[in-house]
């Protein structure tokens, strides 16, 4: 065969392809119909060959390009990643994947805790020996310093200066974005998340014992607890992500060091986007629950509550149940190994 | 100057892929960040107004609606800053309207559409990438053999161009082998040519590969009919293919006897030879 005839005989092939790929667009194949779909599978062996026998013929460039276009398009419909709607594919990640992937990470979520604990701790005993180092983590407008005594009412009144709604809004934004910011900076090996978790630990801690040195514990956490206990929960839940990123990127294992940042990074930032319906209760909470006249103990009670609710979700939910067809396939195979 | 990609086919044929350059990358990155600038702004501005706006500051209803639309603005706002990429990237497959506007997109390095969890993730690591101007990301981009920026790196996604640059405007000026040989006598007896025919032929056949398929079959009945009417041989209709076969045996008689073919040509191209560049 001469190039020539090569050229001649293809060419209402690559057309047909082209057009095939061009009515299916980038997106998907659910545009083509049956006969169509046939013949897309038809038709792209022979031109991904098409693509060598162009560069064995030599071709000209622009040939040559074009049925790498073609071959690259119709590779693109054919291998692509299965996918799903998105609203069922978002009920089915909470119903069980997540819980299931936050249990599959505990050692990270451990880790983060104890380092928030680290930190937090190491402040609120510092501060409590020393008062004054109080002034390095709480805000000036916070100073609870003065001679006047202060209540839980005091705390509250200042959320009950702005409406509800939009400081709901902004608590929401507000703290999702540090969610996001923890796990990003994950990729720093880790470093930047311990930064971010341990920069609020030991805010946390400064604030508890410069409260505490007032003798005003009781008040503070009857406000910081009912949105308080799931926010930090979601924080530490968003720094293991982070820390799941930067660990895959430090500690590769047996694979490549690219490979293990992939894996890591798709399993982790998974890990941080279902943080997002916490902060949401939280944000919730705290816009129009925590400014509330409820009678502190029953907002503590709230909070811890609402808590515990999430773990017993992340613990305990979508045990059992196989989620993908991979798991479950792998599964029946140790099973069969087993007998 | 233009990087490529390979994408290994389970067909086993490399694909080819260009890679996006940081120029087109970063330009497409002012365009978007211009626009989010640009909602962001509007927004604030819609926020002032309801703030101040006396008629809405009137009654106790209208202040509730304005905290309300407060709330549904700093939503909006915190929704552009960190979802513009992500939606864009997720609705448009991997292009935003910067990326649209230089033809570039965002792929997955085993080819195919971008998916849902490496758009998260890519898009999530832009504010380690945006820092220092997008310093990280250049560096990255700099350092990584498919300029990728470390959000490219963890979502294992690469950028690639799919403008389809005029390569035969400037092309390789050293690629075009022109024939100025002196020509032997027993060629041209051979094939009954005038010296002038058989130049131009050559030169045609020598250049072909870098003609379109377009430009061939206008030129082939150009040069080969009078040529053929010349020598008394009857002209194919519309049919380059056969066209070329006829030059190429004409041509190649001067190299002496027919090379050897695995497979005999069909009847239709004569006694064609083989074609050049198997073995290349």
């Amino acid at each position: 065969m001469t190039p020539a005839r090569f050229l001649d005989t293809r060419q209402e092939i690559w057309a047909r392809l082209e057009a095939l790929a061009a009515k299916a667009g980038k997106r998907t194949v659910r545009s083509l119909t049956d006969e169509e779909l046939h013949e897309l599978t038809r038709l792209y062996p022979a031109v991904a060959v098409d693509v060598a026998r162009a560069r064995m013929y030599k071709v000209d460039d622009a040939t040559q390009r074009r049925v790498n276009q073609i071959a690259i398009a119709a590779h693109g419909l054919l291998y692509r990643r299965k996918s799903s709607r998105s609203l069922p594919m978002v009920w089915r990640f909470f119903r069980h994947d997540y819980p299931r992937l936050f249990r599959r990470l505990w050692a990270f979520m451990t880790l983060a805790t104890v380092l928030f604990l680290v930190g937090m701790m190491g402040t609120y005993v510092a501060t409590r020996i020393v008062p004054s180092y109080a002034y390095l983590f709480v805000p000036q407008g916070l100073d609870v310093s003065g001679a006047r005594e202060v209540t839980s009412e005091d705390i509250s009144e200042r959320f009950r200066q702005m409406p509800n709604s939009p400081m709901a809004a902004r608590i929401m934004t507000n703290n999702i974005s540090v969610a996001f910011v923890a796990f990003a900076l994950g990729i720093t090996a880790g470093l930047g998340t311990c930064y971010v978790l341990l920069a609020n630990a030991m805010m946390l801690g400064g604030f508890a014992a410069h409260f505490a040195n007032h003798g005003l514990s009781y008040p503070l956490w009857s406000f910081l607890a009912p949105h308080g206990v799931l926010e930090i929960f979601a924080i530490l839940v968003s720094a293991a992500a982070g820390l799941r990123l930067g660990l895959s990127l430090a500690v590769p294992g047996s694979m490549t060091r690219g490979a293990s940042l992939r894996a890591g990074a798709r399993e982790a930032v998974l890990l941080v986007l279902g943080t997002i319906p916490m902060f949401l209760i939280a944000g919730f909470i705290e816009g129009f629950i925590t400014p509330s006249y409820i009678p502190g103990i029953a907002k503590i009670v709230l909070g811890v509550t609402v808590a515990s609710v999430v773990i017993v979700y992340l613990l305990f939910v979508g045990r059992g149940i196989r989620s993908s067809n991979l798991e479950s396939r792998n599964k029946s195979k140790t099973e069969e190994e087993a007998k | 100057m233009d990087e490529f990609d390979i994408i290994e086919t389970p067909e086993n044929v490399d694909l080819q892929r260009r890679l996006a350059g940081i120029g087109s990358r970063f330009a497409a990155g002012l365009i978007d960040h211009l626009l989010i600038g640009l909602m962001l702004a509007a927004l604030i501005v819609v926020t002032l107004l309801f703030h101040v706006n006396p008629i809405v500051l009137g009654t106790d209803l209208a202040e509730q609606f304005g905290a309300v639309a407060v709330a549904v603005l700093t939503i909006l706002f915190f929704l552009i800053y960190w979802g513009y990429f992500f939606f864009f990237e997720l609705w448009m497959n991997g292009q935003t309207p910067g990326k649209k506007s230089l033809k570039i997109r965002v792929v997955r390095l085993e080819g195919g559409a971008i998916t849902f969890d490496s758009i998260a993730v890519r898009n999530l690591l832009r504010v380690v990438d945006v820092l220092g101007f997008y310093g990280v990301a250049g560096i990255a981009m700099f350092l990584t053999r498919k300029s990728q920026r470390l959000g490219d790196l963890a979502a294992g996604t690469v950028v690639i161009s799919e403008d389809v640059p005029d390569y035969a405007a400037n092309s390789d000026s050293k690629q075009k082998v022109l024939d100025d040989q002196p020509v032997c006598g027993a060629a041209l007896t051979a094939t009954r040519l005038t010296p002038q025919e058989y130049r131009l032929l050559h030169n045609y056949w020598l250049r072909r590969e870098q003609l379109t398929i377009e430009a061939r079959r206008r030129l082939l009945p150009q040069l080969m009919a009078p040529i053929l009417t010349r020598l008394g041989e009857s002209v194919p209709a519309d049919s380059p293919a056969v066209l070329e076969a006829r030059l190429e045996s004409l041509i190649l008689q001067r190299e002496g006897a027919p090379r050897e073919e695995a497979v005999p040509p069909p009847p239709t191209q004569g006694d064609a030879p083989q074609a050049e560049g198997e073995d290349a």
